[in-house]
């Protein structure tokens, strides 16, 4: 009991601070001069991570076995993982406003009403008691966080180009929140530039033009750098799933639909990075590539789960 | 001065001697280079030599002046050896199947066309756009073959592709079954992909990484400020000493070459390497799976507890390669099927404590396996990867025990459910009642009256008798039976060798190879550098090292000879 209240307090906790640090990234959006707000956003994504970091281990030591057995687990996990690439240092003013939403929004459809049904910690079938399932699903979640960033990275940079060349895109509804969140962070980024009083040469008139071109190129780098990364865990991921398969039910390939979609994600980002290494398919084609890749993941997350199909929807397992 | 000429072997001791002899002496040098440049070479803006020297100590051998003048014969003797593969230490990214043909024109005849031919199919096949259209490729048939139910008989087809109302406005069984995407996995189309993926693989592996690597074993120096300022990154440091900037450098990992005025340094050379690790681990994944797919026995059987199998009778071969070796002959005996449960009843694990016997009879091997725990017996592995109840054994009025043998009811789903049914009366009747006995696990067993109506619930062993209709019944035991799957895969060691090196070289190649070069100009010094994936992260590195280049006082320099960096 004790423990299902602390697990409410802490996921209430970590949810309203995300919104209050979302809200400060809006404001300090409109009115730039608060630079204590920004620092208070900071502090807020820490004390988030602190939240479901303490979410995660109440679980732990509730359920007595790693909280990764179902969707919310992995969702709550997947928000850790958001909150855990914020607060690396050195990302901290690039990305942070693209992870704070994606924190509240995983952490908000974890809680939702929508998984209701699956929020009580269930048993670990057979084939889940494994030293592996550590490994695999904590490298898997990791590794579509990392991915999830990367890519929207590069959906930002084709926002901005596409938006360029046509301006009806802003007429669709979706579209248009997404270029709201974006052009937001494209203005925090000049408003930090212009605090650092960088390249002040640069004539008024290409000035707007000329960030613009060093913004996406920038955001062109984070995404591949953090790609790179989450395909390093992607490749372990699936890989400690294939020897842990080859231990379990004696084969360490099947073709099952989730295996299928992880591989499918797996050379889609491949491709991603090889197109990385050919100047002509570097730029928009690369991002192109990446930005399917954050569908190919949801698909690979949520679809085949939902779907409830092979041996990897969780809870049906191995008692065909 | 001692501490850094110790800890710093590639620095040879002639610089820290040139460092008092200031500007004329920089400059002539500058100037006496730039004399040296050949006209005929002039396009290349610099001239760039390219020293072969492998390691520091070689350096150390040309000492001083011996080496400036060796490096200065080196540029008018021989011409640049690498002047064609500049775009690659420059560009660095896997344009490199462009020097390929430029060797291939000297030789004629039969055995030059062979020769021509092959590379023409190594080039087509290690082109860049060709290898990320297999990869699509593979990934929508991956796709599709996820969507489409696989291994179903044609029937079902028929049935979900009908050719009155094609998916798409063409997509019929026909196409499902003509390329074999009933079994997409397997089909001749996938496999294909998957061969001429591979075929790229390795053509992609010869001709554009393996001479990369001879490329960046050599290091390469740049004699011009031009180039260097022309790197992505560029700085000018006035009044520093380059080496001064290499022990920073050196100091921040990266390995320093200096000669005379130039620098060159990297570091994460191994993350430009690490990606033929990656290929040639993919290739030995594929090479395993090859093998798996033709040369494994595969099998499962449902044994239930106490009785045995021979290992040969039930796996079979998956393909030609498949021979059996004398250890099928083994015969397995399940000793006892037991099962683990939550508080709440649910299955949380089941066992099976499995006996080996050889030909002779004699025991070889006994080993409780359970899932997620399999059994190794020379080339076999049995996993435990399900369970049935096959029999009750049960006291009626005190007589027996009896067998009933147990049937699945439920099969789909989580939950299994099985049941049997015990007679009472006159067996013969046209109308037989009886007993009916349900049970989920090997737990408990619900038991129900000859209409129908619940009557109560009995675990084994517990020796209670439960009356109904008249009839004393004693559970006895349920007799569960083990679900086992037997293997023997010859592909899993190469394939796990693929795994790990692939996991290794997956992570070094997040390392980006950044090169560095600098230039003794005068009293400043040039930098330049670039890192082929860190690009960020670099010119952060580099500002932060050169801010810890220290500013050379003209007074201090004339009077103290080496001792400014103390």
């Amino acid at each position: 009991m004790i423990f299902s209240t602390l697990e409410h307090i802490l996921t209430h906790i970590s949810f309203s601070v995300v919104s209050i640090v979302i809200s400060i990234h809006l404001i300090t959006l409109l009115v730039n001069e608060i630079v204590g707000l920004y620092d208070s956003s900071e502090k807020g994504m820490i004390i988030t991570f602190f939240c479901i970091t303490g979410l995660l281990v109440t679980r732990w030591i509730f359920s007595s076995h790693l909280p990764f057995s179902d969707l919310y687990e992995s969702l709550i996990f997947l928000s850790w993982g958001f909150s855990i690439f914020h607060m690396i240092p050195c990302l901290q003013n690039h990305l942070s406003t693209i992870i704070a939403p994606s924190v509240l929004f995983t952490q908000g459809f974890a809680t939702s009403g929508l998984l209701t049904k699956i929020h009580q910690s269930a048993i670990l079938v057979p084939a889940l008691q494994s030293h592996w399932l550590m490994m695999h699903v904590s490298m898997m979640i990791l590794s579509y966080a990392a991915l999830l960033c990367g890519s929207l990275l590069s959906v930002a940079i084709l926002v901005i180009t596409v938006r360029e060349v046509i301006q009806i895109v802003r007429k669709s509804n979706n579209l248009y929140f997404l270029n709201e969140l974006f052009s937001f962070a494209e203005i925090k980024y000049i408003n930090l530039n212009e605090r650092n009083n960088v390249l002040q040469k640069t004539s008024f008139f290409s000035y707007r033009n000329y960030y613009k071109s060093q913004f996406i190129q920038q955001l062109d780098r984070w995404g591949y750098r953090i790609i790179s990364l989450g395909f390093i865990f992607l490749t372990i991921g699936i890989l400690s799933g294939a020897v842990w398969a080859n231990e379990a039910w004696g084969s360490y390939w099947n073709w099952d639909p989730k295996e299928t979609w992880a591989f499918i994600t797996w050379t889609v980002f491949a491709i991603y990075l090889h197109t990385r290494k050919n100047k002509k398919l570097e730029g928009v084609n690369s991002s192109m590539v990446a930005s399917m890749g954050f569908f190919l993941i949801w698909i690979c997350y949520f679809g085949i789960n939902l779907l409830g199909i092979g041996l990897h929807s969780y809870g049906s397992f191995i008692s065909n | 001065m001692s501490p850094l000429n110790s800890s710093n072997p590639c620095l040879p001791k002639t610089h820290f001697l040139k460092v008092p002899t200031f500007d004329p002496f920089f400059k002539f040098k500058s100037f006496s280079f730039n004399t040296h440049i050949p006209p005929n070479r002039a396009h290349a803006l610099s001239f760039s030599i390219n020293s072969k020297l492998k390691s520091s100590q070689d350096i150390q051998n040309n000492k001083g002046k011996k080496g400036v003048s060796q490096k200065i014969v080196l540029s008018e003797v021989t011409p640049p050896p690498l002047t064609e593969n500049n775009d690659d230490i420059n560009g660095g990214s896997g344009n490199g199947n462009e020097n390929v043909p430029a060797k291939s024109r000297n030789k004629r005849g039969v055995s030059g066309l062979a020769k021509m031919l092959s590379k023409r199919t190594l080039q087509i096949l290690s082109n860049l756009p060709l290898a990320i259209g297999e990869m699509f490729t593979i990934a929508a048939l991956m796709a599709l073959g996820t969507f489409i139910d696989q291994g179903e008989p044609p029937e079902h087809y028929f049935q979900q592709y009908p050719e009155d109302h094609p998916v798409l406005g063409f997509f019929t069984w026909r196409w499902v079954l003509a390329l074999g995407f009933d079994h997409m996995y397997s089909s001749p189309v996938f496999l294909g992909m998957l061969v001429l993926l591979g075929a790229s693989l390795m053509a992609c592996t010869y001709t554009t990484q393996i001479p990369l690597v001879k490329v960046s074993r050599r290091w390469s120096f740049l004699h011009s400020a031009e180039t260097i300022r022309k790197q992505e990154f560029s700085e000018s440091l006035p009044r520093a000493s380059i080496e001064d900037v290499g022990t920073i450098l050196m100091g921040s990992g990266y390995e320093v070459f200096l000669k005379g005025p130039c620098l060159y340094a990297f570091k994460g050379l191994a993350g430009r390497l690490a990606p033929i690790g990656v290929h040639i681990a993919l290739l030995l994944i594929m090479a395993g799976g090859t093998l798996s797919a033709l040369g494994s026995f595969k099998g499962s059987v449902t044994v239930p507890q106490g009785l045995n199998f021979v290992a040969g009778d039930v796996l079979g071969p998956t393909g030609f390669l498949s021979s059996p070796n004398e250890d099928f002959n083994t015969e397995i005996h399940v000793n006892r099927f037991f099962m683990d449960y939550y508080d709440s009843g649910e299955v949380s694990q089941f066992h099976s404590d499995l006996s080996l016997f050889n030909m002779d009879g004699k025991e070889v091997m006994r080993k409780t396996i359970s899932v997620n725990d399999p059994l190794r017996y020379g080339g076999i592995t049995i996993y435990q990867t399900d369970w049935s109840i096959s029999a009750l054994q049960i006291l009626k009025n005190n007589e027996g025990p009896y067998n009933l043998a147990m049937a699945p009811l439920q099969i789909n789903g989580d939950k299994k459910l099985y049941g049997t049914f015990m007679p009472i009366g006159d067996v013969n009747s046209s109308d037989v009642k009886g007993i009916s006995m349900l049970a989920r696990d090997l737990q408990s067993i619900v038991l129900y009256d000859a209409d129908g109506k619940f009557a109560g619930i009995r675990r084994p062993n517990s020796k209670l008798p439960i009356n109904i209709n008249g009839t004393e019944i004693v559970i006895l035991d349920a007799i569960g039976s083990s679900g086992l799957d037997l293997k023997t895969d010859p592909g899993v060691p190469i394939v796990y060798a693929g795994f790990g090196a692939l996991m290794l070289t997956t992570c070094i190649s997040y390392l980006s190879h950044s090169q560095v070069w600098a230039l003794q100009d005068g009293t400043s010094v040039v930098i330049g550098g670039k890192s082929n994936r860190a690009k960020m992260e670099f010119p952060e590195e580099m500002n932060r090292l050169l801010d810890k280049v220290p500013e050379i006082v003209q007074s201090s320099l004339s009077e103290q000879a080496g001792g400014i960096r103390g």
